[in-house]
């Protein structure tokens, strides 16, 4: 018997992260994620349009998938904590080019452009909806469901549906979960975590359905001519996961006031926490609703935010009666809840009222829902922090456990928010600085307060800006250098930052 | 009757102390020092033993016995212990001391395989609210569900003229109560009506709660009802004494070295106020204003702390402070050195326990002064030599019955009054002497 000469490898440098297992998985999702390219396909059928872009869409991705599932099969594939990191943040980037491929197929001279393409896959898959489209009717019915099925892909994340659908995640645990979804780490959920998955998915499923069948209901009866089914699923695929982006080119602009009434409401649900929601609702315990102090703030702050923008529309004249309230309930929930949908071009109200839904941007949805920015959870919490340090330093010795719902908030976790609000802020005036100077440097027109509000609407997922980024421009006239800082934004904002900083520590990366 | 004690600790001692004149006691320890202790000092029997072996406690003879009290420190062996003479003695009563409250509440909702359950933190933290209820009360016990309060007073230079330095026929004593007992020093009187009440004495007095509160306005007329109190130490004790002032309405501030224990604590008390601090920094005596509260209560687990604590505590302003003494040794020191009422929760917890084992007849017992006097409630024999005469005809014999409870409703009697059978009388009495007066009644 001949006994092979162990071959000595090269010291090769120790990592700390298994980047093979990492890949292997990535390529797994990618596999699966290609059969999303399928969706259009019947639409492009029906209306008689090509199929090719997306089932080329789909090959491409399963097929790199698949390579890559197989150059890394057989090492040992464990997915751990440091693992999951990298997984989401790079699975993102990916999803987004997945999203990207069908513009540059079909997207004619205003997505050919791969950046362009990029950023309106990013924005789509990120549930953003800042478009760098000029002309929306130069799209065609298929590609524009594409435009909004990624939003609504993206929604309640892709790897909390992998995790759901899948029949074998090699996940270590609860790390990819958490690091896909909003808002901190606070409830530990009592199921195992596919059937948490599950659970999200199948309300969010539930609810989207819900949302079409309710629109599609306006244009059966006549009440909304222009709401035909094909615009109902659209705009559900948009309201739902808290995207913005729109069919029209004049956003709900021209739906009837029934219509825009049942697009703001599923807004303010898509920005409520969905574990929450199928507690109270599903399981029949609306009790857990009434009691959640996060939902309270949230709706009470949709309530101010409504009565104030309302009151400024009114009072500017810009609208009164029922459209006043309507149109206050729209813009302010859409901004909280970083939908980004408009039901008029806000960004010609006065200054004022930009200031006020510049502010809101901020706000965010709730923890667990599909909203972006801080999130409400995170306000509130913060503000209990600035109160106890008030208290302490009145009484240094006193100490005052931070509660949520009744039951005290973790020192960790509460530290962690404080680091991410800032990281949230940072990351935003340095993108708003970019920008900035980008514009300068290019003559793209954007003023102050346009560059500090496309950072913000970019990093909080929320989708127009005001000046020409507005709810009616579009991002196309903006600089290579801008976009791919909102590209980072968006990217950044959707994971909330934390996995993306990671990889750019050296810490995770060496031993 | 047959009693057996699983555990020869403080608790064990107290038990015994009071039960082994009247009957056959069984003592079983892991210690054989602990045993040799209690044999020398008490006619009981010792067995050497482990209470969580069914084996052990069988052949110490659990079987014959007609209660069996659990009361080592710790509630594992106390739980074990109950369930297993439970199994050997069907028809023993069975009582567990424990610290944990949740076993009380399991007990309440039937999950627990004992009788009665005990616990020492809950019993001292209801001992300190029912002082808290009585301001310038040293020791207050309520019995007949809350109609008759026994409430031993220190009478002070400051107390009332109507019944201080007057002899008792002519003092105004509120209406609806009696002073059982005047202590003075060592010695204990039954006050007859020319007895006087001093400076200095102790009082012992029976009563409706509203006597009780006027007594309270006599003998302390600048005390005020207590409306919120800082506790110092914030382990079981002291968590459980703010657990039940606060269900009381009581502002509570608890005040705990251990930031550990600090930080629990505040977890599981959202309504208290908690501080992390020694609470002895001149500084943080003075700028939480700790000297404003109307009580203190000192629960740490070292005496001398709580002592030195109380001290320092009451020079910054606080009028009435309660110490627990873990240490019966330490009640003298505290009272020596200005506590108010000294509170040792094992003879809390002895006392609850003891109530086993008295005779059907006896309904409830209440230990003053260091288990040397004991109120007694307790039900006459229908051939009681009593039955039928007036109170004034009765001689004074070391025993006094201070309330008549008839029909479940208290009555405070007069000289006329007359005992009818039936009656169940709340009798003021000796330990020692105790078991000749319920024989008596």
């Amino acid at each position: 018997m001949i006994q092979a000469v162990t071959q000595r490898k090269r010291p090769r440098r120790r990592l700390a992260v298994d980047v093979t297992a990492a890949v292997n998985l990535i390529g797994m999702l990618g596999k699966y994620l290609g059969l999303a390219a399928l969706f259009p396909v019947p639409f492009a059928l029906g209306y008689g349009e090509p199929v090719w872009p997306f089932l080329a869409t789909g090959a491409i991705v399963s097929g790199l998938g698949f390579a890559l599932e197989r150059m890394t099969a057989g090492a040992a594939q464990r997915v751990g904590v440091r693992e999951g990191f990298l997984v989401v943040s790079a699975t993102w980037l990916l999803a987004a080019a997945f999203a990207a491929l069908p513009y540059l197929f079909i997207g004619g001279d205003q997505l050919d452009h791969p950046l362009d393409a990029y950023f309106e896959g990013m924005s789509g898959v990120t549930t953003t909806g800042a478009s760098v489209v000029t002309d929306l009717d130069g799209i065609n019915r298929s590609l524009g469901i594409w435009r909004q099925f990624t939003q609504w892909m993206g929604g309640m994340g892709i790897i909390v549906l992998a995790i759901a659908v899948l029949p074998r995640l090699r996940v270590g645990g609860r790390q990819l979960l958490e690091s896909e979804m909003p808002g901190p780490e606070i409830a530990q959920l009592s199921e195992r975590i596919r059937q948490t998955a599950r659970n999200l998915w199948f309300l969010y499923i539930g609810l989207t359905v819900l949302q079409t069948l309710l629109l599609s209901a306006m244009g059966w009866l006549g009440i909304d001519e222009e709401m035909t089914p094909y615009e109902a699923l659209a705009h559900a695929f948009s309201t739902m996961p808290t995207g913005g982006f729109s069919t029209r080119p004049r956003s709900a602009e021209e739906f009837a006031a029934a219509s825009q009434w049942i697009l703001a409401a599923f807004m303010l649900i898509a920005g409520a926490n969905f574990a929450l929601m199928y507690v109270g609702f599903l399981r029949r315990k609306p009790r857990v609703l009434l009691r959640d102090e996060e939902l309270r703030l949230y709706l009470a702050i949709a309530a101010i935010a409504t009565a104030v923008v309302t009151a400024m529309i009114w009072g500017y004249g810009i609208a009164e009666g029922e459209e006043a309230v309507r149109t206050g309930f729209f813009q302010a929930v859409s901004i909280i809840t970083t939908t980004g949908m408009a039901s008029t071009d806000f960004a010609l109200w006065p200054a004022v009222l930009l200031l006020s839904l510049f502010a809101l941007m901020f706000v965010g949805g709730s923890a667990g829902s599909t909203g972006g920015s801080i999130k409400v959870v995170r306000h509130l919490l913060l503000g209990k922090v600035l109160r106890r340090e008030l208290d302490q330093t009145v009484s240094p010795e006193v100490v005052m456990p931070i509660r949520l719902n009744g039951s005290p908030v973790d020192e960790r976790t509460l530290r962690a928010i404080a680091a991410f609000i800032l990281l949230y802020v940072g990351f935003w005036a340095v993108g708003a600085g970019t920008i900035a100077i980008d514009s300068a440097i290019t003559g793209a027109g954007l003023g102050t307060l346009d560059s500090l509000a496309v950072s913000a609407t970019t990093l909080g997922n929320v989708g127009p800006a005001f000046g020409i980024a507005g709810p009616m421009g579009s991002f196309a006239a903006l600089g290579d250098v801008s976009k791919i800082t909102l590209i980072g934004l968006m990217w950044a904002g959707r994971l909330e930052i934390v996995p993306v900083v990671v990889l750019l520590t050296r810490h995770y990366w060496r031993l | 009757m047959r009693i057996f004690v699983i555990g020869a600790g403080q608790v064990g001692f107290e038990i015994v102390e009071a039960l082994h004149t009247d009957h056959d006691v069984t003592v079983i320890d892991t210690e054989s020092a602990r045993l040799a202790a209690m044999a020398e000092r008490y006619d009981v029997v010792t067995f050497e033993g482990d209470g969580t072996s069914r084996r052990d406690l069988a052949s110490a003879g659990v079987q014959r016995a007609d209660l069996v009290i659990a009361c080592t420190s710790r509630d594992e062996v106390n739980l074990v212990a109950g369930m297993f003479a439970r199994r050997e003695a069907k028809s023993a009563t069975t009582v567990i001391r424990t610290s944990n409250l949740e076993y009380v509440d399991l007990w309440r909702a039937g999950q627990l395989d004992v009788d009665f359950v005990v616990c020492s933190e809950l019993e001292t933290a209801h001992a300190i609210s029912r002082i808290i209820g009585v301001p310038a009360a040293r020791q207050t016990d309520v019995f007949a569900d809350g109609q008759v309060q026994i409430v031993e007073f220190d009478v002070e230079e400051s107390s009332s003229p109507d019944v201080v330095g007057v002899p008792v026929r002519e003092a105004k004593f509120p209406r609806d109560s009696k002073v059982a007992a005047i202590i003075r020093g060592d010695e204990m009187l039954l006050p007859g009506g020319e007895d006087v009440i001093r400076a200095g004495d102790r009082v012992v007095v029976i009563g409706s709660p509203d006597a009780a509160q006027a007594w309270s306005q006599l003998l302390a007329p600048e005390g005020t009802t207590v409306r919120d109190v800082v506790i110092y130490g914030a382990g079981r004790v002291g968590s459980a004494i703010a657990r039940v002032l606060i269900d009381q309405g009581i502002g509570v501030r608890l005040v705990e070295a251990s930031s550990e224990r600090a930080r629990s604590v505040a977890e599981a008390l959202p309504q208290a106020r908690v501080y992390n601090a020694t609470g002895i920094d001149p500084d943080f005596l003075e700028r939480e204003r700790i000297g404003h509260a109307s009580a203190a209560i000192f629960a740490m687990r070292d005496d001398a702390k709580n002592l030195y604590a109380a001290s320092l505590v009451e020079v910054h302003g606080v009028r009435f402070t309660i110490g627990i003494a873990h240490d019966p040794v330490s009640i003298a020191a505290f009272e020596h050195g200005g506590i108010d009422v000294a509170v040792n929760p094992r003879t809390v917890t002895a006392e609850e326990i003891i109530r086993f084992a008295h005779d059907p007849r006896t309904q409830q017992i209440a230990l003053l002064e260091g288990n040397r006097y004991e109120v007694i409630d307790v039900t006459m024999r229908d051939t009681s030599e009593y039955i039928g005469k007036a109170f004034k005809e009765m001689p004074i014999r070391g025993a006094l019955i201070g309330a008549i409870v008839r029909d479940g409703i208290a009555v405070f009697p007069h000289s006329d009054d007359v005992l009818e059978a039936g009656d169940r009388v709340i009798v003021f009495t000796k330990a020692a002497d105790a078991p000749r007066v319920v024989a008596a009644l």
